[in-house]
């Protein structure tokens, strides 16, 4: 059960991650420079910007979850769980980014998410 | 291309990252003591920590793996989060030949058809467009504001 629950919490602090990164990169804006003192300014915009701010902090919950998971549970076990996170993220961005997923796109992510878990397998 | 070229070389950063990590971790966990008791995990933990931060190897990895996030932020900040991660778990395929070529891990059946399907995976969200959204969000103007 504890497992069960700490599983979740990789997975969804991965993917709450993810999903307010990309909404903090999308204000801060499109990447078209390769100047470096430009990008130095966009690298500074991102890490003052709250949602991407947020997202690491998601990430880094989700990434200390995964390591006190994994002191007690099986790595075989919890690395192909957590591969249902492609799924999830998707569907994050689906409804909170509003990114239109064709079935094209969802043919492969599951197909990512199968073989994921496969490879995760000992 | 943009986007193809900014994931490539994520991705073969973080290979590389996590193959100079492994290296330099599995050297610093040889020399470390192992016994029982809390305190002495503590101690280990500490002593393992240390020694990692006097690896180059780990300085390496960490340092490439900076790289691939930076890199993913970046493709992030035009392309769909739909679209960039499922692109990037072909990752996983590079790591399973890097790790058989370089830290002699064994291939299994299962990581072979695992990788095989995974790269079916990317190449057909590959061709779904990298951008579905519109360019400019509502809340951009202002949140871009206050942001400086």
């Amino acid at each position: 059960m504890m497992t069960a629950l700490m599983i979740a919490l990789v997975v969804l602090g991965g993917s709450i991650g993810d999903v307010l990164i990309t909404k903090g990169m999308k204000q801060v804006g499109e990447i078209a420079t390769l100047n470096g003192r430009e990008l130095l300014r966009i690298a500074g915009r991102a890490l003052t910007n709250k949602w991407f701010l947020f997202g690491l902090f998601f990430m880094a919950v989700s990434f200390f979850s995964f390591l006190a998971v994994l002191s007690w549970a099986d790595l075989s076990l919890v690395l192909p769980a957590t591969s249902v996170s492609f799924v999830i993220t998707t569907i994050g961005a689906k409804l909170i980014l509003k990114e239109k997923i064709s079935s094209v796109r969802w043919a492969g992510i599951v197909l990512v998410c199968i073989g994921v878990a496969l490879i995760s397998l000992p | 291309m943009k986007t193809a070229a900014v994931l490539i070389i994520a991705i073969f950063a973080q290979a590389a990252g996590n193959v100079f990590l492994t290296r330099g971790m599995k050297s610093v966990a040889t020399t470390a003591p192992a016994d029982g008791g809390l305190m002495s995990v503590v101690s280990q933990s500490l002593h393992v920590a240390l020694q990692a931060m006097q690896s180059p190897e780990i300085w390496a990895g960490t340092l490439l793996l900076i790289v691939f996030f930076a890199l993913y932020s970046a493709a992030l900040s035009w392309a769909d989060l739909s679209f960039v991660l499922p692109a990037t778990a072909f990752g996983y395929v590079l790591n399973v030949a890097a790790g058989h070529y370089f830290l002699n891990e064994e291939v299994t059946k299962a990581r072979w058809i695992g990788s095989i399907i995974i790269t079916l995976g990317v190449v057909f969200v590959s061709r779904s467009g990298e951008r579905t959204t519109t360019t400019v969000e509502p809340a951009q103007a202002s949140a871009a504001g206050d942001g400086q």
